[in-house]
Formats: structure tokens, C-alpha cells, sequence
């Protein structure tokens, strides 16, 4: 039976996990020590080169979602679907943190954690599809039918996305435009080089994380394959995977 | 949940992009006026957090997640491998016994 050799696509994935460690050791260093407080909203501002990152890192994670999605509805394989599910999980991981530093901020900036604003509901609703999308995967089966449905959510998911990111232009709100619109922008160096650093460490993250998690659902297919070989040998195959 | 116009702490009113409502500051408010007197807030009460404590919760809370879910899907590629190596070590050794039988 051949087996695929992973040793350095193994040795790729663990450098990327370095790189983006040191990244993020860095990052923290930078905005902490580095970065000015800004000067009306003080120190809870620094979320924000968190919170913006995790946002991006969303939309990285439900394209990814968006094309494993299009690509399974087209030709199914394993491999599509699992970039499908890895790509709707990263979007609900990285959604929980927007959903949940967000209104930290909002706490100090606004006076309250929630507000049904245009950007804090249309990113609520995009976060609720993908664990939609889970909730389908994980309690509805793993046939082709189910698969299928999901990557219909999977489209329907990015097709929010351009609704989050407009929103706040098109409808306006109290969600700041810092840096996109009309937003007068970053007025320090280091506030750019801190936000520009977040960006690159929760890209790599996304990335990392997607990876890793194509790789569990490539080995249970792999997994899956092994046991319908051992029981035409006629082999036990009971225990728990 | 509570309306955001009642909830707008007066300092940080100059901060928020659009922010609703004003919080009334009761009359004689001077450091004076404070050592001699409390006196009963007027109207919605005015919530005041920490930046500190919303910062470091931010960040807890940013790391509780990714960690989590690190955690999660490194036990399931563990759990996986193993279990995947087993099996494909059990066959080897069936498919290598078969044609002996």
C-alpha cells in the first residue's frame, strides 16, 4: 500500500509554527513596551492591534472555507472538504475573539459591550453561519449529502463577508474607521509598524492553523481508508480512533 | 441588556466615534464638595471600567481561544496518528502473512 511521505512538508509546517511564534513573542513586545498610549482613549485602545488582526484573520479563515466550499460543490474530494471545515472553524475561532475583544473595548470606548450596530451585528450573523456550518458537520453525519450542504453554507458564509467589511461605510454606526474609509488613520509610527506586525503575525497564524487543522481531517480520511483496508483483510478493527 | 445612552461614562465621551446620549455631572463636584459631602448619583447611573482590567481580560481571553483550540486539534492529530500508524502497521503484517496461508 503506499503511503504518503510528509516528513518535510512536516518540516515546513513546524517552521511556519516558529516564525509565527517569534512573531508573536515580538508583538507583544512591541505593542506593550513600544507603542504610545493613545491619548483619549488610553491603554484599552491596544486591543485594537489585536482585534483588527483577528478580523482579517476571520475573513482568511472563511475564504478558505469559501474555496474548499466551491471546489468540493465542483469536484468532490477529501482534501476540498477539509479545507472547507478547517476554513469554518478558523472563521468561528477567530470570530469569537473579535466578538469578544470588541465589546471589551466598546466597554471603555462606548460605555457599553453591545450595541446592534451594522459592523458588530453583520459580523455576529457571519460568525453564526460557520457555526452553523459546524454544528452541520459535527451531529448531522459525514456523508455526501451533509458535505454538500455545508458547502453551500460555506459560500453563502463568504458571502457575508463583503456585507461586514462595507458595512460601516454604507450604513454607518459607531464602529470606528481608523484605518479604513475615511478614518484620519494611525497618527504614530510605531502604531503602524505594531498594527502592520499584527497583521503578518495573525496571517501566518490563520495560515498555520488551517494547515494544521487540513491535516487532522486529511488523516481521518486517511484514517477511514485504513480501516475499510483492514476489514477486507479481516482484520478487528473496534478500537476508538 | 442596558441602553448605550445611559451607560456613556462622562470622560470617555470625547472618544467615541458617534457617541450617544451626555451623562449629567451633579452640581458642586469639586474636591472640596467631595471630602465633606456624598451625595446620590441623579439619573442613569454611569458605568466606569478599567482599561487595565478590559485590556488584560482582552488579551486573556484572545489567548484562552487560541490556545483551546490549539490544544484541541493537536490531541485529535496525536489521537489520529497513532491510531492511524497501529492499523497500518497491523495490515503490513496481515498483507505480508497472507500469501503464506
Amino acid at each position: 500500500m503506499a503511503r504518503p511521505k510528509s516528513r518535510s512538508i512536516d518540516y515546513a509546517f513546524y517552521g511556519l509554527l516558529a516564525v509565527t511564534a517569534a512573531l508573536f513573542v515580538f508583538e507583544i513586545f512591541f505593542v506593550f513596551l513600544k507603542t504610545p498610549i493613545e491619548s483619549r482613549m488610553g491603554i484599552v485602545q491596544k486591543i485594537f492591534y489585536f482585534h483588527v488582526p483577528s478580523a482579517y484573520a476571520m475573513y482568511v479563515g472563511a475564504t478558505a472555507c469559501f474555496v474548499g466550499s466551491l471546489i468540493y460543490l465542483v469536484k468532490p474530494s477529501d482534501t476540498s472538504d477539509a479545507l472547507g471545515r478547517a476554513g469554518a472553524e478558523a472563521a468561528v475561532t477567530f470570530g469569537a475573539i473579535i466578538l469578544t475583544t470588541g465589546p471589551l473595548w466598546g466597554a471603555k470606548a462606548w460605555g457599553t459591550f453591545w450595541t446592534w450596530d451594522p459592523r458588530l451585528t453583520t459580523a455576529l450573523l457571519g460568525v453564526l453561519i460557520y457555526v452553523a456550518y459546524l454544528v452541520l458537520r459535527s451531529f448531522a453525519g459525514d456523508g455526501d449529502g451533509e458535505r454538500r450542504f455545508a458547502a453551500a453554507l460555506g459560500i453563502i458564509g463568504a458571502a457575508n463577508l463583503p456585507i461586514i467589511h462595507f458595512s460601516v461605510q454604507k450604513w454607518g454606526g459607531q464602529h470606528p474607521t481608523v484605518i479604513t474609509g475615511k478614518g484620519g488613520g494611525l497618527q504614530h509610527p510605531d502604531m503602524k509598524i505594531a498594527l502592520a506586525m499584527g497583521f503578518l503575525s495573525f496571517t501566518l497564524l490563520a495560515i498555520a492553523l488551517l494547515w494544521a487543522r487540513t491535516r487532522v481531517e486529511i488523516t481521518q480520511s486517511r484514517l477511514r481508508r485504513a480501516e475499510e483496508d483492514a476489514i477486507d483483510l479481516g482484520l478487528d478493527t473496534r478500537t476508538e480512533a | 441588556m442596558s441602553d448605550p445612552k445611559d451607560n456613556i461614562a462622562p470622560h470617555d465621551h470625547a472618544t467615541a466615534a458617534n457617541a450617544p446620549g451626555e451623562h449629567t455631572v451633579p452640581a458642586g463636584d469639586a474636591p472640596d464638595d467631595r471630602a465633606t459631602t456624598f451625595q446620590p448619583v441623579t439619573g442613569p447611573q454611569p458605568e466606569h471600567y478599567s482599561g487595565e482590567v478590559l485590556l488584560v481580560s482582552a488579551y486573556a481571553t484572545l489567548w484562552v481561544i487560541l490556545i483551546a483550540w490549539i490544544a484541541l486539534v493537536w490531541r485529535k492529530q496525536s489521537s489520529l496518528g497513532a491510531r492511524l500508524t497501529d492499523l497500518e502497521r497491523e495490515i503490513d503484517k496481515a498483507a505480508a502473512a497472507k500469501p503464506q496461508r
